[in-house]
């Protein structure tokens, strides 16, 4: 464990809705074994808006899908809410996905079939919970949706707007956790701008995890994270997006560097 | 989730589930005109008998009780021959109370003609007396009716048209016969459908996964979905198929399997009835789809591409060897099979066990073929094609099954048929040493629409110069108690004496394994060596057995001869004289078999007798072969109904297979794949599809005539015509090829660039 892992464990880490202490995940086996992430020990502060970056291969969506429960770390611990994830059989992650944590996706977010007001208003169902329309009707006020688009279907929509449903439907359960992964990377930058505004706002007092490799979303950011070859390379605190580019055009340097080393072995 | 938040969905987006639907709706119309067919109204006129109270008829089933204590089972079997009823019954029914009079009727189509019995007697009641309680009173006169049919009212009209039971009776078998079989064609057709359908919306799943579905709310959901479909399918098929049925009844009606003028039976409890019936095959078919979404990864949703596992489902693998293991099984115990009945009901397991095997194995199946594939791959649509097909194995194993499907139900149909027609062609060559044959106008073969020889003919035959032997012989059912109550094929045949050395052997060559078959008198009876064999009826010679005429009149004989060669005879002979005037048709023969004499001098029979035709044995031969070339309507019908499913089945998953890809398409067009090059992936695909499934369908196909034919013929080795074989491979080769470059036209056609579209 490097020094800023254990500096980062240091911050109220035991009562952090998301905790990650030596987690490591690798794909396939022997020779063709993939480490994804590599003893990563992390927390992410109640409240807090982290963003999580790194170049390509660097492990961002796999510490995303770990720390939400969307798939199983080959070692390691993962609590959620209070939860470790590994004593937790499929259906009680399932429940607690269901009713303490929000996703948004890069794309295809969004059920087709279903209208915006039946999207936002999933979790609920899946619940068996009520969903009554003014609740539905609130938070899509919440992310700038007017209320005759509650009846449109997702193909309706321009690509922001769909983000705008996706963080809706995060948002109408109330989550403890918001997980997004890349919301803004099949955006313009001055829709992803106003997406992110808008998460940031809407989802105020929640914890919230971005992962992203765009500069720009950090600057709604408390804190960045920076990740390398599955490890955390960088915490850093009030980030602003030009050190945080610095910071990535060094690891992308890097990165480069580890190519042409193993390309010459 | 909810079934209106389904509901909306399906209405909203149906493509997913179209093709199962359309597998629904085509499964349920088949039912409905099969049980259209199965319980279509045959036509009871009353006619003369509009006048009688009541009206009293023979039972025109056969009932036994085979076995003894607690062994003892009751069986009946509708009889070949109307019994008809004793003429002095008329005078016993006279003195009921309440009879005005009571009349013996005859000249009903299919009545009796022995002498000392009529068709039906005919009540009149007396002034006063109802038809209900005079009926009852001449029951309580008949010791409860055993053996006869009463009626009265509209029912009356049936039991004047005893020969009309007996036909309608057939046609209702062969709709009841292809309900078994449009349900397991169903099952694999919709299996298939529906394992696309889920794996099309696997990313759908996993988003689902991700907000917090459970997998039983996965499963359910499918689950319901499938409910859903079922019932449309019923609802929706219950028109078309009212329709079909219609057309089926009078298609039967046309070549003799109903009677003329039978309608089909309509009600709407039908469409229930066939959405009952797909119920719970679509749930059935859809248990292994409904899992496998039900475990899909969360993470899955926030994957862009998807291929499948690496390394094959290893439950699956077991599952399937396990299938493959039952045919094996199956095999063997079809072949120790003695009866050809047991064989027949061990083909549809067969069938049902090998599909299972190729569905389960699929994904191992087509990567197998891709690797043997390679070396071909050499152009670069090649090499992508299989690149896909092997990163994909279960996508493409979806596409390869309804091809198998289509390939082994259809073969094994058709096959049967061919294998057991060529069997029967080549007895009878073999069987008929006869120099000339004399049929009635009709066919060498007379049948029950041509006239018959008469006795008189077969006297003058005898008497010609040159003539060796004689034989009459003509086609009847016999019925046999062991080791069920059914009805075989046999025939009566003459005695064969010409003098002292005149014999049957001199004209027919069974293949006697014991026994003599020179003669053939009364109180013997000789049976074919399949019929004898432990397990059927278990007979040696020499041994006493008890046979039903046509008409149910016991018969008491003992075995005389066992023989080999019975396809074209049939397995049972008995003396004509025994069989006259107890299978319903004037006495006579259909064929008269003659060794020795001359051409001109049987020319000249013939010609004395109009209607009388004279063959040699060539000529003979080769008509026998002719009409056992063409097939039974009945069998036609049921290949037609299964082809027809099993085809739809095919197209519909090829076209689903196929138009999902249109992402594929779209990327391929932006990075400078040209219409060309894209036709040329697909088609590459298609072939691949097509090859592994009519290779993999072949094989379920032989491994289930091999104990069917077995079986029937004797011989393991099915007959397969080359050019019926590779019309049935072409026509699905083609089909298949057709389903999937029309689809890529269509994708090709429209802009290569679109936007994004929303989860699938």
């Amino acid at each position: 464990m490097t020094t800023r892992q254990m500096i980062d464990t240091s911050v109220a880490s035991q009562q952090a809705p998301v905790l990650l202490h030596g987690v490591t995940k690798r794909y396939g086996r022997g020779r063709s074994a993939v480490t994804a992430l590599d003893d990563v020990t992390l927390s992410f502060a109640d409240g807090s808006f982290t963003a999580v970056l790194g170049v390509s291969g660097s492990g961002k969506s796999t510490l995303l899908q770990c720390a939400a429960g969307l798939d199983r770390p080959t070692s390691g611990t993962v609590r959620l809410c209070g939860e470790d994830l590994a004593a937790l059989r499929d259906r009680r992650r399932t429940l607690l996905r269901r009713e303490q944590v929000g996703f948004v996706f890069q794309e295809l977010n969004l059920v087709p079939e279903l209208t915006v007001a039946e999207n936002i208003a999933l979790p609920l169902r899946l619940g068996r919970r009520r969903a009554p329309a003014d609740a539905i009707e609130q938070a899509a006020a919440e992310v700038g949706l007017r209320p005759e688009q509650l009846r449109r279907l997702p193909s309706e929509l321009s690509g922001g707007q769909q983000q705008r449903v996706a963080i809706a439907r995060a948002l109408v359960i109330r989550p403890s956790v918001i997980f997004a992964d890349e919301p803004t990377g099949a955006l313009d930058p001055y829709t992803a701008t106003g997406v992110m505004r808008l998460l940031r706002r809407a989802a105020a007092g929640t914890t919230v995890v971005v992962v992203t490799h765009q500069p720009e979303v950090t600057r709604f950011c408390d804190r960045a994270v920076f990740l390398f070859a599955g490890r955390i390379e960088e915490v850093m605190d009030s980030p602003d997006p030009a050190r945080v580019a610095a910071c990535l055009h060094a690891l992308g340097a890097r990165a480069d560097g580890r190519l042409v080393d193993r390309a010459a072995a | 989730m909810k079934p209106g938040w389904m509901l909306a969905g399906l209405r909203r987006n149906p493509g997913p589930v179209v093709g199962t639907l359309v597998a629904a709706v085509l499964s349920a119309t088949l039912m409905v005109a099969a049980f259209g067919v199965a319980l279509a109204h045959t036509p009871s006129p009353l006619g003369r008998l509009a006048g009688a109270d009541v009206v009293v008829a023979a039972d025109p089933q056969l009932h036994l009780t085979i076995g003894t204590g607690e062994d003892a089972e009751h069986e009946s079997v509708p009889l070949a021959a109307y019994p008809g009823v004793p003429v002095r019954l008329a005078g016993e029914l006279a003195r009921v109370p309440g009879v005005a009079s009571a009349t013996g009727e005859t000249g009903f189509p299919g009545g009796t003609l022995r002498p000392g019995l009529v068709d039906l007697i005919a009540v009149k009641a007396t002034p006063g007396t109802s038809p209900a309680a005079l009926a009852q009173r001449i029951r309580a006169d008949l010791h409860g009716g055993a053996g006869y049919d009463l009626a009265t009212g509209s029912a009356r009209g049936a039991l004047a048209n005893p020969g009309v039971a007996i036909e309608a009776a057939n046609g209702h078998a062969l709709g009841g016969a292809v309900i078994p079989m449009l349900i397991t064609t169903a099952l694999f057709a919709l299996a298939a459908t529906t394992a696309l359908s889920v794996d099309l919306r696997r990313r759908r799943f996993a988003l689902l996964r991700a907000v917090g579905a459970t997998r039983g709310q996965i499963r359910r959901a499918i689950l319901a979905e499938q409910a859903l479909l079922a019932v449309a399918g019923g609802l929706l098929g219950f028109l078309p198929g009212t329709l079909a049925g219609a057309a089926g009844v009078r298609a039967l009606a046309a070549h003799g399997l109903l009677p003329p003028g039978s309608t089909p039976s309509v009600s709407p409890w039908y469409a229930m009835l066939a959405a009952g019936i797909m119920l719970p095959v679509c749930l059935l078919s859809a248990l292994a789809s409904a899992r496998r979404a039900a475990r899909t990864s969360p993470a899955a949703a926030v994957l862009e591409a998807h291929a499948d596992r690496a390394r094959p489902n290893p439950v699956r693998i077991l599952l399937g060897l396990v299938a493959a293991g039952g045919v094996v099984v199956l095999n063997v115990l079809s072949l120790h099979q003695h009866g050809p009945g047991a064989a027949i009901a061990l083909a549809l397991p067969l069938l049902m066990c090998g599909m299972a095997a190729v569905g389960l194995l699929g994904p191992v199946l087509v990567a197998i073929v891709a690797a043997l594939a390679r070396p071909l791959a050499v152009s670069p649509s090649a090499r992508l094609a299989l690149t896909t097909i092997r990163r994909m194995p279960k996508r493409t194993a979806s596409a390869v099954i309804p091809v198998a499907l289509a390939i082994g139900l259809i073969g094994a149909v058709a096959f049967s048929n061919t294998s057991i027609a060529h069997a029967t062609t080549a007895q009878a060559a073999q069987q008929v040493t006869a120099d000339h044959v004399l049929s009635a106008r009709g066919g060498a073969n007379g049948g029950a629409s041509g006239g018959l020889l008469s006795e008189a003919i077969l006297r003058e035959a005898r008497a010609l110069p040159g003539v060796r032997a004689a034989v009459g012989v003509t086609p009847l059912s016999i019925g046999v108690a062991d080791p069920d109550l059914e009805f075989l094929g046999g025939e009566a045949i003459s005695a064969g004496a010409t003098g002292a050395t005149g014999a049957i052997s001199d004209v027919l060559s069974l293949g006697v394994a014991a026994g003599q078959l020179h003669d053939l008198g009364p109180g013997q009876i000789a049976v074919s060596a399949m019929e004898a064999s432990s397990g059927v009826l278990g007979v040696h010679l020499g041994e006493h057995v008890t046979v039903y005429l046509p008409d149910g009149t016991p018969y008491h004989a003992a075995i005389s001869a066992i023989y080999q060669r019975s396809l074209a005879l049939g397995d049972v002979l008995i003396p004509a004289s025994v069989a006259a005037g107890h299978t319903g048709a004037p006495g006579g023969y259909s064929q008269i078999l003659v060794a020795g004499g001359t051409q001109q001098e049987l020319a000249s029979l013939g010609r004395a007798h109009p209607g009388v035709m004279v063959a040699n044995r060539a000529i003979y031969n080769a008509e026998v072969q002719q009409n056992a070339q063409q097939n039974d309507f009945g069998d036609t019908l049921i290949l037609g109904v299964i082809s027809v499913l099993a085809a739809v089945a095919m197209l519909n998953t090829l076209v689903i297979a196929t138009l999902e890809r249109r992402r594929q398409v779209r990327l391929l067009s932006r990075v400078g794949a040209t219409v060309r090059q894209l036709a040329g992936v697909f088609r590459w695909q298609a072939v691949f599809v097509t090859v592994t499934g009519i290779t993999s369908g072949a094989v379920v196909c032989a491994g289930t005539l091999i104990g069917l034919t077995r079986a029937v013929t004797g011989s393991p080795v099915p007959y397969i015509p080359a050019v019926p074989a590779g019309l049935i491979i072409a026509a699905v080769a083609g089909l298949a090829l057709t389903a999937v470059m029309t689809s890529v036209a269509m994708m090709s056609g429209r802009q290569p660039f679109r936007g994004a579209s929303p989860l699938r």
